[in-house]
């Protein structure tokens, strides 16, 4: 788990928005109105605020699944909209989390934790191993040839988690990951995303509403009205223009 | 697992809609199968029987339409002039309904011409001279028409006894009655008439000889037509006619085949959009997906293809047992046609395929995500 990031001096965060905003609807829905943050290697980030605070927008961004209508968005000083291949970024150096699992129903388990490896290197043999062994450290190695349909929200959450991870990113990207789930399980899911962000060492955002998930977090970015209402890190954020 | 195990997940996925295109497609390509097959059997069937009793050059006035015009016999002795022709023989043929068959070949032949030899009698005997008021009928022909030696059959107000069966070693000639030119004239009321003149030409005659030969019988019968049995199929009217028709109707059935797959593919990639987002979350290229649609839809016409040529082929079987073609031709069910009606099918796949591809290779994959 990370400590506070360092200095704004820091020249490698893994993200950087300077001023980023994002509208829809030409213009008529501003969803972003410029925000400013870092965020460093290894560090565990949870974003909070109210329904249409721009929470889920600035995921996607930080995703690439949508792009900024202006500002910057750095992934590693790469100003992200310049990145010359989305896919490969999302392939190899973020993994998603969605609130409803997004699992496809016609594969099973294992299939899924496979699917985003197809298009990278590597033999079927290998992706197979890849996927049983994530699976088996989700605890659901009893449920490999299963399909979603026939797994509680719970162990579908933990395959998701499986599937974001077998590339191995340095990020994952949490969309409300316990926002389906029962108390117990999202408990459970988040000791899970605890264990696995400590031993990968990986930065991890996540997205919610439930203050008691956020809790688990080392640092809170609060929204509000697609701004930063509050960020618990003590980066001095360079002026808004 | 492995793209393709994704590709044909995708399509298991609505295994109802899958199996409706899958009939639409194949219906078109069996229609295609059936439609060519009885063309191209037709022509090959015809260039066979000339084959068979040798003849090389076709004289004939095809103003007619699908049969010829009839002309004077007397043109026979004036083409046998030629010293590239070895025998000439004229022909009187019409299709007529003889009796309860639909359509029949009847074919009054001159007395002692060479259009005679290859016939070989399998049962019974030939008709004893020209004036005997008697018929051979090929093996298919006494089959559809149920007779055998010794019977009956009635050529339009006229009745002529069967003296024999015999194969003709083509399908035309064993679908066909076969009686003695001066016979059928007297039947037909085209009495010192005929409406082909079948021309063997001596062995030395080369292929540009016979190319001459053509032209010099056409200015001796500037009205007809003098063709070499190898082109009767390219130039005759008929088999053109048959061709054209044979393949607009089946490009009808690919259009109604292409819209079919089409609408399925595009379903697939509305219904899938957010599948599709999904994907492209979790790293896919655009790219990969374009051809994920694609495959599915080559898919679908491939596996279409086939069944329609299996569909087809069942088809050309029972088209060729029915009394109307039997006797007539031998459906072409070659191997270049299987080919080319499942390239057909898999093309269609691919046109098809083009625009849900597109389609889907425009999505924002957070809006998709949210679809």
């Amino acid at each position: 788990m990370s400590e506070q990031p360092a200095n704004s001096n820091d020249p490698d965060p893994v993200f950087e928005a300077i001023d980023l905003k994002k509208e829809f609807d030409e213009g008529n829905v501003k969803a972003l109105r410029g925000v400013n943050f870092k965020i460093d290697p290894g560090e565990f980030v949870s974003i909070v605020g109210p329904s249409g605070s721009g929470k889920t927008t600035l995921l996607h961004m930080l995703g690439s699944l949508d792009l900024p209508s202006s500002g910057e968005l750095k992934f590693k000083g790469t100003n992200l909209p310049d990145l010359p291949d989305y896919a490969d970024y999302r392939a190899r150096e973020v993994g998603f989390i969605f609130q409803s699992f997004h699992l496809l129903p016609t594969f099973t388990i294992r299939e899924n934790v496979q699917i985003p490896t197809f298009g990278l290197p590597g033999s079927a043999r290998e992706r197979k191993a890849r996927a049983v062994e994530l699976l088996n450290a989700v605890g659901l190695s009893h449920r490999l040839d299963h399909l979603p349909s026939k797994l509680s929200g719970g162990e579908r959450q933990r395959a998701a988690i499986a599937r974001s991870m077998v590339n191995n990113p340095g990020v994952l990207l949490a969309d409300e990951p316990t926002g389906n789930l029962d108390t117990e399980n999202a408990a459970q899911i988040m000791e899970l995303l605890d264990l696995l962000q400590e031993e990968h060492k990986t930065t991890l955002i996540l997205v919610t509403h439930d203050m008691d998930v956020a809790s688990h977090a080392s640092r809170e970015i609060r929204m509000l009205d697609g701004k930063i209402a509050s960020d618990s890190s003590k980066i001095p954020k360079p002026q808004s223009s | 697992m492995n793209f393709f195990t994704i590709v044909l997940r995708g399509l298991w996925r609505r295994p109802v809609r899958t199996a409706l295109t899958l009939v639409g497609i194949s219906i078109g390509i069996a229609a295609v199968v059936a439609l060519v097959g009885m063309a191209s059997g037709y022509e090959k069937s015809v260039v066979k029987q000339l084959d068979v009793i040798g003849i090389d050059v076709i004289v004939s006035n095809m103003e007619g339409g699908m049969m010829p015009k009839v002309f004077d016999v007397e043109l026979q002795s004036r083409v046998s002039e030629n010293p590239k022709v070895e025998k000439a023989t004229t022909v009187l043929m019409q299709m007529l309904m003889v009796e309860d068959a639909p359509m029949m070949m009847v074919s009054g032949r001159e007395w002692k011409g060479f259009t005679w030899d290859q016939l070989q009698v399998v049962e019974g005997r030939m008709p004893k001279d020209e004036n005997e008021k008697a018929v051979v009928i090929g093996i298919l022909a006494a089959e559809v028409l149920g007779k055998k030696v010794g019977d009956k059959v009635q050529i339009e107000i006229d009745e002529f006894e069967v003296v024999g069966i015999v194969d003709g070693q083509s399908v035309v000639e064993n679908g066909a009655i076969i009686l003695a030119l001066k016979q059928f004239q007297i039947v037909t009321g085209y009495e010192g008439k005929a409406n082909f003149l079948d021309i063997k030409v001596t062995s030395e005659t080369t292929d540009d000889q016979i190319d001459e030969l053509c032209e010099e019988i056409e200015e001796v019968f500037p009205e007809g037509r003098a063709v070499k049995a190898s082109d009767v199929v390219g130039t005759s009217q008929g088999f053109r006619i048959a061709r054209a028709m044979s393949w607009s109707t089946s490009l009808l059935a690919i259009i109604v085949g292409v819209l079919g797959v089409m609408n399925t593919m595009l379903m697939t990639v509305f219904e899938r959009t957010h599948e599709i987002g999904i994907l492209l979350a979790l790293g896919w290229k655009r790219r990969m997906i374009v051809f994920l649609v694609f495959c599915e839809s080559a898919i679908l016409g491939l596996t279409g293809g086939i069944l329609g040529v299996i569909l087809g082929g069942v088809t050309l079987k029972i088209l060729e047992a029915t009394p109307t073609i039997r006797g007539l031709l031998e459906p072409d069910f070659s191997a270049s046609l299987v080919f080319r009606a499942i390239a057909i099918a898999v093309i269609v796949g691919v046109i098809s395929g083009l625009y849900p591809a597109w389609k889907s290779s425009r999505m924002t994959p957070s809006v998709a995500l949210q679809s």
